[in-house]
């Protein structure tokens, strides 16, 4: 049994339907949930955790039914949720130990590693209020680790920290998973997922549309991407072989099965029309665009066709 | 229990770290004692400060009482109750420790105002007094915050608890037998007093200078207190998951 499943997990808010008939086991790894914003992340963290109870469908932790053996599942558990919370008027160090007493760990010597794990021990007596927001979050993650649990449950850890502090709490995920820790994150950086993330599953509208390693889906959405840097004002041209699939500015990015046939096409297309194009680079696709062809349709206000997506991806 | 007192410490410690919000609840209670108590011309008693004295410590149990929901409320907004719900210890204990901490920090508020009445010249206070006071304090305190953290259960934001608050505690207080004795009342006014906890605990201690004491009033209390003790667990209960 995987330490985190779920089945058939439902959630409604009156009409809304936040989460959708998901179907997940996470084990041993580093599961991240991508999806855009009100896609059902957070709820369905909320659902796995016991906070929230599922309208239909059954999720379980380490085997614990996470309605019926709610006090259990709580007992093998972590939860640092999306929104920063710890004590300003607390020092660091306060801030753990509560967290420690609270989870029946006795002792100092735990709440002392955990802050040097996490590279706090020489702050630790500072009042947290005079922490970074990358502290913060250390500190949050100090707290959820000091009683060693078997599932952890983070949502949006790396928001609104800069690089480094965001290359610091992936680092600390991996090590964790490296010791054994199943870990589940949600994100919305595409490229922190790509890195650090065993698996990643794609959720639109609260539907899981995608689960699988984030190169295999990447390999699966297959072809390359083009992408083009234009004077302005231009209207992108279209050409056999070649989809339009984002549009920054003077920056146009096109999906291609075949970049070596369609990119003469495009350039010969722009010179047509008179565009001039000042830069070229023809790469791999990133998850981001897997992300964007996966759940990208969200935004546009239609609803996500995923006919569509699965022709997308058998087009190669 | 060990829970209980965990989140009791964790909000003490917060509490007393703020060191404006330590003061600034006294004020009013303060204002009271010195621009009423002792300036105002009364007939009905020689030292209105005695009479008036009892009044404003239940004033300071009663804000102190609402000002829990309050911290409930934030604890919500901010996030960090939906952490303390994620873990192992029993979550009632969130509630347990809420209410304790707002009944001891109005017991520390009130303790703050009565050595103000002494200073100010109020006689009433002996041990004996001041022990039934703490007692009288305690229920009430239990009471209130009981009630003020069931009622933060069932509102969104802090505007709307401030409203709320508002509502409920000057009526609370004005329709009480906090200012003056119910003879005195319109009739209309004394009817209400009558019925009004808030009554109950003030003529409690002001009894107990003057006995006999209504020990129904004190009984009414205790069980007032317990069943809103039960309802508020009953109600988190029903709220958290
Ligand atoms: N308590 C609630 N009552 C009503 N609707 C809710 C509630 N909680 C969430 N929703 C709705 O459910 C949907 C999913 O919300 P959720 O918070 O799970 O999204 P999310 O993927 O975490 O988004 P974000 O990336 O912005 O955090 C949204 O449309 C949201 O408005
Ligand atoms: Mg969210």
């Amino acid at each position: 049994m995987a330490t985190i499943e779920a089945a058939g997990l439902t959630r409604r808010f009156g009409e809304l339907v936040a989460v959708d008939d998901l179907d997940l086991a996470v084990d041993h790894e580093v599961f991240g949930l991508l999806g855009p914003n009100g896609s059902g992340k957070t709820t369905t963290v909320l659902m796995l955790t016991t906070l929230l109870r599922p309208t239909s469908g059954t999720a379980s932790v380490s085997g614990c039914d996470v309605v019926r053996e709610a006090a259990r599942v709580r007992e093998r558990i972590s939860y640092v949720p999306q929104d920063m919370a710890v004590d300003i008027k607390l020092s660091g160090r306060e801030n753990v130990s509560f967290f420690a007493a609270l989870y029946g760990v006795p002792g100092r010597d735990r709440v002392d590693e955990v802050l040097a794990i996490m590279d706090l021990a020489e702050r630790a007596d500072d009042l947290a209020g005079t922490y970074s927001g990358g502290m913060r979050r250390r500190l949050e993650l100090a707290q959820a680790l000091v009683h060693e649990p078997e599932a952890l449950f983070l949502d949006e850890p790396t928001i609104g920290l800069d690089v480094a502090g965001r290359q610091a709490i992936w680092a600390h995920i991996t090590e964790l998973r490296r010791r054994g820790m199943t870990v589940f994150v949600t994100t919305h950086y595409m490229d922190e997922a790509d890195h650090a993330c065993d698996r990643v599953g794609v959720i639109a509208k609260g539907r899981l549309v995608a689960v699988d390693a984030p190169a295999v889906l990447r390999r699966q959405l297959g072809g390359e991407r083009i992408s083009l840097r234009v004077d302005l004002p231009a209207t992108p041209v279209t050409v056999e072989g070649a989809r339009l699939v984002r549009r920054e500015d003077d920056e146009l990015i096109y999906h291609a099965d075949d970049a070596a046939e369609t990119v003469p096409a495009l350039l010969a297309g722009f010179a047509a029309a008179g565009v001039r194009v000042r830069g070229l680079e023809v790469a791999a696709p990133t998850l981001d665009d897997v992300f964007l062809a996966l759940a990208g349709r969200q935004d546009e206000g239609g609803s996500f066709d995923y006919r569509r997506f699965r022709n997308l991806m058998r087009r190669r | 229990m060990n829970a209980v007192l965990v989140y009791f410490a964790r909000d003490m410690r917060r509490w007393i770290r703020g060191r404006f919000n330590v003061w600034s609840a006294l004020i009013m209670p303060a204002a009271w004692l010195i621009f009423v108590g002792l300036a105002l011309p009364t007939r009905f008693t020689d030292s209105y400060l005695d009479f008036i004295a009892p009044g404003i410590l239940v004033l300071t149990m009663l804000s102190a009482g609402m000002q829990g929901g309050s911290s409930l409320i934030f604890d919500k907004i901010l996030g960090f109750l939906n952490k303390f719900l994620a873990l192992p210890s029993p979550r009632e204990a969130i509630l347990y420790g809420k209410i304790l901490f707002t009944t001891v920090r109005g017991l520390l508020q009130a303790s703050v105002i009565m050595l103000l009445a002494v200073l100010l010249g109020a006689t009433i206070f002996t041990p004996s007094l001041v022990a039934f006071t703490y007692l009288v304090l305690f229920v009430f305190g239990a009471l209130l915050s009981a009630f003020s953290t069931s009622l933060a259960l069932f509102v969104q934001d802090h505007d709307g608890y401030a409203a709320v608050n508002a509502l409920l505690s000057m009526p609370l207080f004005f329709t009480s037998s906090a200012l003056m004795p119910y003879d005195v009342m319109p009739p209309w006014l004394a009817a209400i007093a009558r019925y009004n906890p808030v009554s109950w605990a003030i003529d409690l201690i002001r009894s107990f200078a003057a006995p006999p004491v209504p020990w129904t009033s004190l009984l009414a209390l205790v069980l007032l207190a317990l069943a809103m003790g039960a309802v508020s667990s009953l109600l988190f209960r029903r709220v958290t998951v």
